[in-house]
């Protein structure tokens, strides 16, 4: 997982890049067979242990799930990140603000 | 060989991830993500269809995309909520994210979404009880999922 978090005028936008196929489960493959689902389909952010948001996320998120969200924050906060696919398998990470 | 050995393996793995339980999992609502019309998908998600329209909701989004599975839509808003929703009214499963926003969080999201075809999508915030809407319009020039 990449992570950018840069702080502005006391908000800080977080962008994060998840490299994962993100199936939806409903695209079929050359041959004509189903791809089965394998989506990212919960992730939680927490800042300095606090916790700062809850995602679910559903099947019509793209392939390398890329978001974007935004806090009232400083430089030098902690981010910490948590993801977890339908076969859960888990993606975690840390960051400092910049 | 090998490529048939994989394919009839594939639906005993698939198996197993639907029948493993998981603690990690046990958060995960899938009631909310069940394949209905946009009407039942705001029954089952927010617990009702009455919704508020509002333009303190703004949904950013490419009037026309041209890459459907990756389309890049951000949903903010004024009105300070709790939780942020982002729906496709045309997908199979029309809620595409919700987002519970605590302490310090501003409700805006943004995320690259795929798109089944042309469709209105659907921005709400949730503050108390209270549901607001707002939607754009995305076409869709060439089909992905």
């Amino acid at each position: 997982m990449r992570i950018f978090a840069k702080e502005e005028g006391g908000i800080v936008s977080v962008k994060i890049v998840i490299p994962h196929p993100n199936e939806s489960g409903t695209r079929k493959d050359e041959s004509g067979k189903i791809v089965p689902a394998h989506f990212i389909r919960e992730g939680s952010v927490q800042v300095n242990g606090k916790p700062l948001l809850d995602i679910q996320l559903g099947p019509s998120v793209s392939r390398d799930p890329f978001m974007q969200f935004r806090f009232s924050g400083k430089k030098g906060d902690r981010l910490t990140l948590r993801f977890i696919d339908t076969r859960n398998q888990e993606f975690a990470a840390e960051a400092l603000v910049n | 060989m090998k490529r048939r050995a994989f394919l009839e393996r594939t639906p005993l793995v698939a198996a197993l991830a639907v029948l493993t339980p998981s603690m990690l999992m046990a958060a995960w609502n899938e009631k909310d993500f069940q394949k209905v019309p946009l009407e039942n998908a705001f029954q089952n998600v927010l617990g009702t269809k009455e919704l508020v329209k509002t333009d303190k909701i703004t949904i950013a989004a490419p009037p026309v995309a041209a890459d459907s599975s990756a389309v890049p839509v951000e949903v903010s808003s004024s009105i300070k909520g709790d939780h942020l929703y982002l729906f496709v009214e045309k997908n199979l499963t029309p809620l595409v994210f919700s987002c519970a926003l605590h302490a310090g969080a501003l409700p805006s999201v943004a995320l690259n979404i795929k798109m089944k075809e042309s469709s209105l999508l659907y921005g709400v915030v949730r503050e108390g009880g209270k549901c607001y809407v707002a939607s754009v319009h995305v076409d869709v020039s060439a089909q992905a999922c």
